[in-house]
Parts: structure tokens; sequence; C-alpha cells
């Protein structure tokens, strides 16, 4: 094999190679954790005003308690500014390590650049950075996060199986162009491609809330009286839904299948009701995952760029079980 | 549909053409009717009892809410705190009926409880917001902004921000209960339309809220309590925004007070104007809020139905408000 690289092409690479050395002095170094026995670790939460929050910061609390670490916990209220402000004090206070949900893909680059200069790694959760701007293993540890294209998979596998591989489906997404909106809708719409049988009747954004989901229902399930299941890309608007098709005189779980994602508390119930067939959990609880992955870091493992968090799968088998451990 | 009442004698401009007149009095009615007609032909299993039923039950809060908004801008206000109002009573009454605040020996009186004081509460808060514009004569969008931003605050302390679910039949009754198969909060709505209707034709505290927005320094000078009247007004605000809240809530069986009444300011203000109520105040019809409301929603309704997404909804709302202020435009040169 000959390779030619023209004399442009390889005056353009190394030019780059040096500007990007230049810009970039602490190049490719992540900053080590020392194994200790206690740590002061920080953890940046993003909002606390939904369930799932408040479940991954209980999370947090509980397992850093078990394992006897400090934490240092902030409440950015919903302001990706204040976020960039918290972990830069956590920066001045010196923690060891710094877990952090970024609320968006680049304005939270500066704050986990400042911890990278001042040598305190970086763990991010359930939401990842613009990797353009900062990469894993280098800017920071690792990301870890569910997977939401496989949380649609997982719901479409279930409801092909429940029915039969035959249903008129409509669709309630999430809020629209946001990720796990895409990422479910495109997990379960892929799944679905082996069943000819399975239609996706309508489509439309219910903005993860339970009642734009229940009027959302009200009128596509006028439109399309003939729909046999529904996917919800969120608990909360399958619950809507399924308001919506008993306010229309029919049964859920009966007339008309219902699946949703998140595995909150309310749709295990409503499974054990058998109004809801089932649920893929998008687990808020990061703690003893997030704490096991800092173990690994400081234990010098090289961490792949991304680590998934569990979710679990409810349904009729196993949600009497497991409703209490829901969130 | 759209007679509006001029308290102050100006000549009002003739207008050139046959049809000006016309379109800016039956225009949103037409509007209204031409949708419907649109939908008869096109959207499937329109002419259906449960059609109407889901528009009527679906537009029913933003009507309630738009009526105590159509008060406070003839006064030549405007209210941006009613989503945050609906939040603060939506968030309160569960509590009240669940007895997590008190045990109260029944749960008859529980209910009855959750139904009065939390809409009390919330109109207490839109006479707060009257005290504010009128004691320290603070402009309305300022003076209303401050508890848009911290009623949501109060209804997540209520709750430490977590969603109250509950299934208490007494207390959903008023937006899951039917009367000679009427649903119960399309009978609120009606009620409320017809007395604000009522008050703002008929009555002398009508014609005064009307007298303000018009020209409040003449209103003070021929003798109306200005004050008193905006921060009635600002109360009846208030109120509205709290029943509503409550059907929210008892439609959905829980109460999340992070999202009950989250931009409805916009909704409410948008029926207003596409009913065609000047925004300045002076002149106002609750029953052209309701037909801009039911526009609203049955535009919102068609696109759904038939499959066009959430982002062509928002520009098609948008263009009808400006269809408005067109027809507005008409009448005022």
């Amino acid at each position: 094999m000959v390779i030619t690289v023209s004399r442009r092409a390889f005056l353009a690479v190394s030019a780059g190679l040096v500007v990007a050395t230049a810009a970039r002095p602490t190049w490719a170094a992540l900053p080590p954790l020392k194994k200790k026995d206690v740590y002061k670790v920080g953890f940046a939460q993003t909002e606390s005003n939904n369930p799932w929050r408040l479940a991954q910061t209980a999370s947090m609390q509980d397992e850093a308690k078990k394992l006897g670490h400090q934490l240092v916990y902030t409440d950015a209220a919903g302001s990706a500014a204040k976020q960039v402000a918290d972990v830069n004090s956590m920066v001045a206070q010196g923690v060891d390590v710094i877990f952090l949900p970024p609320r968006e893909e680049k304005p939270l680059i500066p704050a986990i650049m400042n911890a990278k200069k001042a040598g305190i790694p970086v763990i991010l959760v359930d939401r990842d950075v613009d990797h353009s701007l900062a990469k894993p293993g280098e800017d920071y540890v690792t990301f870890t996060g569910s997977d939401f294209v496989d949380e649609g998979k997982r719901v479409a596998e279930w409801l092909i199986k429940a029915v039969g591989g035959k249903a008129k489906i409509i669709e309630i997404e999430g809020t629209v162009g946001s990720s796990p909106a895409n990422d479910r809708k495109k997990g379960f719409d892929t799944a679905l491609k082996g069943s000819p049988d399975m239609v996706i009747l309508a489509s439309q954004s219910g903005d993860f809330a339970r009642d734009k989901g229940r009027q959302v229902m009200e009128t596509l399930l006028q439109a399309h009286p003939d729909a046999t299941a529904v996917y919800a890309h969120s608990d909360e608007m399958a619950l809507g839904a399924i308001a919506a098709i008993e306010a229309a005189g029919k049964v859920p779980g009966k007339d008309i299948m219902v699946v949703g994602v998140d595995g909150e508390k309310a749709a295990l119930e409503a499974i054990i009701a058998g109004k809801m067939g089932a649920t893929c959990e998008c687990n808020p609880r990061f703690g003893p995952g997030a704490f096991a992955i800092m173990k690994r870091y400081a234990d010098g493992e090289t961490l792949p760029t991304f680590i998934k968090n569990e979710d679990r799968f409810f349904d009729a088998s196993n949600a009497k079980d497991m409703v209490a451990t829901a969130f | 549909m759209a007679v509006s009442d001029r308290p102050t004698a100006g000549a009002v401009p003739a207008i050139a053409t046959e049809l000006g007149p016309w379109l800016s009095r039956y225009g949103t009615l037409a509007a209204l009717a031409l949708l419907i007609l649109f939908n008869l032909a096109v959207t499937r299993n329109f002419a259906t009892w449960q059609t109407l039923n889901i528009n009527l039950t679906q537009v029913a809060t933003i009507v309630i809410v738009a009526v105590g908004m159509t008060l406070v801008i003839a006064s030549g206000g405007i209210d941006l705190s009613v989503g945050s109002l609906m939040a603060i009573a939506a968030a309160l009454a569960p509590l009240i009926f669940l007895n997590r605040i008190v045990t109260f020996p029944s749960l008859y009186l529980g209910v009855a409880i959750a139904f009065v004081v939390p809409v009390l509460l919330a109109g207490l808060f839109g006479l707060f917001n009257g005290w504010l514009i009128t004691r320290y004569r603070v402009q309305p969008i300022v003076g209303t902004l401050i508890l848009f931003i911290a009623g949501r605050g109060i209804a997540q302390s209520f709750t430490d921000s977590n969603q109250v679910i509950f299934s208490t039949p007494e207390f959903q009754f008023i937006g899951l209960g039917r009367f000679f198969g009427i649903p119960v909060q399309v009978i609120i709505m009606v009620v409320i339309v017809v007395l604000a209707a009522w008050v703002l034709r008929r009555t002398v505290f009508g014609k005064q809220i009307l007298a303000i927005g018009g020209n409040e320094a003449a209103a003070r000078l021929s003798g109306v309590r200005v004050d008193r009247i905006k921060q009635l007004v600002y109360a009846i605000s208030g109120l509205c925004s709290g029943i509503a809240g409550l059907i929210v809530i008892a439609r959905n069986s829980a109460a999340d007070s992070n999202l009950v009444g989250l931009g409805v300011e916009l909704d409410a203000i948008a029926a207003v104007a596409v009913g065609g109520t000047l925004l300045t105040g002076g002149r106002a019809s609750v029953f052209a809020t309701l037909i801009g409301a039911l526009i609203i929603q049955l535009v919102r309704f068609t696109l759904l139905a038939n499959g066009v997404p959430d982002a062509a909804a928002l520009v098609v709302k948008a263009g009808l408000i400006i269809l408005a202020v067109w027809l507005q435009r008409r009448v005022a040169t």
C-alpha cells in the first residue's frame, strides 16, 4: 500500500497540531485521583423541580453517606450560569472529585475546563456535553447515563410481543428537540421495522407532561378511534393518555394497550391495576454507579467514554415486587 | 357578538367600506364558522358529540382564566401571574382534602374546604397584585410579573416540588363529573362567562372598569374609586385562576406545582386578542373572548387531528393574532 500525502495536507495537519498543542497545554492529561478512604465529593445538581431529580439527589446523598464520603451539594435551580458558578466554587473549596449533570451541552464547558486545570477529575452523570469542545477521557473522566435509544427499543419489543405483532399505535412524543424524545422515538420506530403490522397512526408531542399528554391523546383518539396501542415517551404522558382513554369510554389495558418510559411509581401502580402494559425505567439512582466509577478511576483503571446506567423493565410480572423501589 | 361598550362620549370614526364594520363586528364569529366548516369537510369523526365534548372540556380552563384577563385588560391592565396563581391553588387543594395539613372529621368537609380555601387564596394573591399596582403605581406588567415568578415558587414550596397524586372522586367531580350529560367544568365555564358578561355590560361596576380603562384620569375626576375597582378586578382574575387550577388537577388526578398553568397567561391574552378586545383597555367583550378561545382551541384540535406538527400549530396561532390585530386596525383608522 502506498500512501501519498500532499505537501499542503501535511503542512495543514502539522500546523493544526501545533495550534492545538499550544492552545491546550494540558492536552490529554486527565487529572489523577489519589487513593483515599474518605473523599470530599462535589455534586452540582442542575435543578430540583421534579421527582426524577429529587430521586437522583437522594441517591447520591445516600451513597455518599453509606461510603462515608463528604458530599458538597449545590442546586443550580435550572440555570446553566449558576451551575458554572457552583462548579467553580467547588473547585475553590478544593473537592477531590466532581459529579456533574450538565444542564446544557455547551455552557458548562468552561467549568469542566476550570476543574481540569485545578487538577480535579469530573464525572458527568445523566447528560453529556458537546464532544467537539470537551472530550471524555481527556477533559473529563467519563459520562454515565441511560441509553434512551435502548429504552425505546425495549418498550417496542415488549409491545410487539404483547399484541402479537399487530397494532395501530398512537405515539405521544416528549418535548420537541430534546434528546430523550429524539432517541426514544428512534429506538421505538427502528424496532418496529421488522413488524409490518405494527402501524404508527399518529405521532405528536405531549411535552413530557401529563396534562398535555391527556389533551393530545383525547384529540388523536377522536381522529383515530381504531387505535389499539399507545406509546408515550414518558410515564406522565402515558398516565394522561389513560385518563383520555377512560374519558372516551374505552378500557385502557384492554381496548388500548398503553406503554411508557421512566418507571415512576404511579406508572407501576397503573400496571398493577391492569391499566398500563409496561414501562422501561430511566433510572435516576446514580449514586452506587457513580461512586463505583470514582473508585475504579482512583484504582487507575482506564474507563470507557460512556458507562451505561442500567435501566430495569417493568410489566405485570414484576411491578408488584418492584413498586416499592420505584421513584 | 363583538359588541363593545364605550362609556366615554367619543365619536366612533366612520368607516368607508361596508365590509369594515361587518368584519370587525362578526369577523371572529365568521372565522369560527369557517373553521367548523373546514373540519366538517376534512377531519375524520368531527361531527360527533365526543368532539364537542373534548373541545369544550379542553378549552374550559383557558376560558375561565381569559374571562378574568378580559376584565383586567378592560381596565387597562394585564395579569401575567394567572398561571402561577393556578399552580398555588392546585398545589394547596390536594394537601387539604388528603388531610396533609389537618385531619378533617369527614371527607366531604375536607373536599368543601379544598374547593373554597385555595380559590380564595388565589383571589387574595390577585388582590395583592392590585394593591401593588394601585398603592405603589407599579405598571401592571411589572406588578404581576412579581407573582408570575414568586407564585410558582410558593406553589412548589407547598409540595417540595413533588407531584401529588390522588384519586378522590368527590373532589374530581369538577373535572370529571357531569350534569345531565354536560361536563361540570363546561357548566362552570358558561356560568362564569355569562356572569362576567352581565357584570361588564349591565352593572355600574362593569361601566367603571371600562371607564378606568378608557381614561383613568377622567374616571378618577368623575368620582370613580379607581384604586378599589382595580384591586377588585385583579382579585377576580385571581379567583378565576384558582378555579381553573382546581379543574386542571381534578382532571389529571395529579397536582404538579411545576407544570400546572405553565404558559396559560399567554393563552389567555391570545384568546382576548383574537376575540378582538383592544389591549389598551376601555373596550371589552367577554363573549368575544370566548369566541377567541374557541378559535385557538379549534385550530389546535384541527392541526393535531390532521397530523400537523406542534411547531406549525404555534405559527398558525401567531397568524391568527396578526389577523385579529389587522381587523382591529380597520376599526381604529
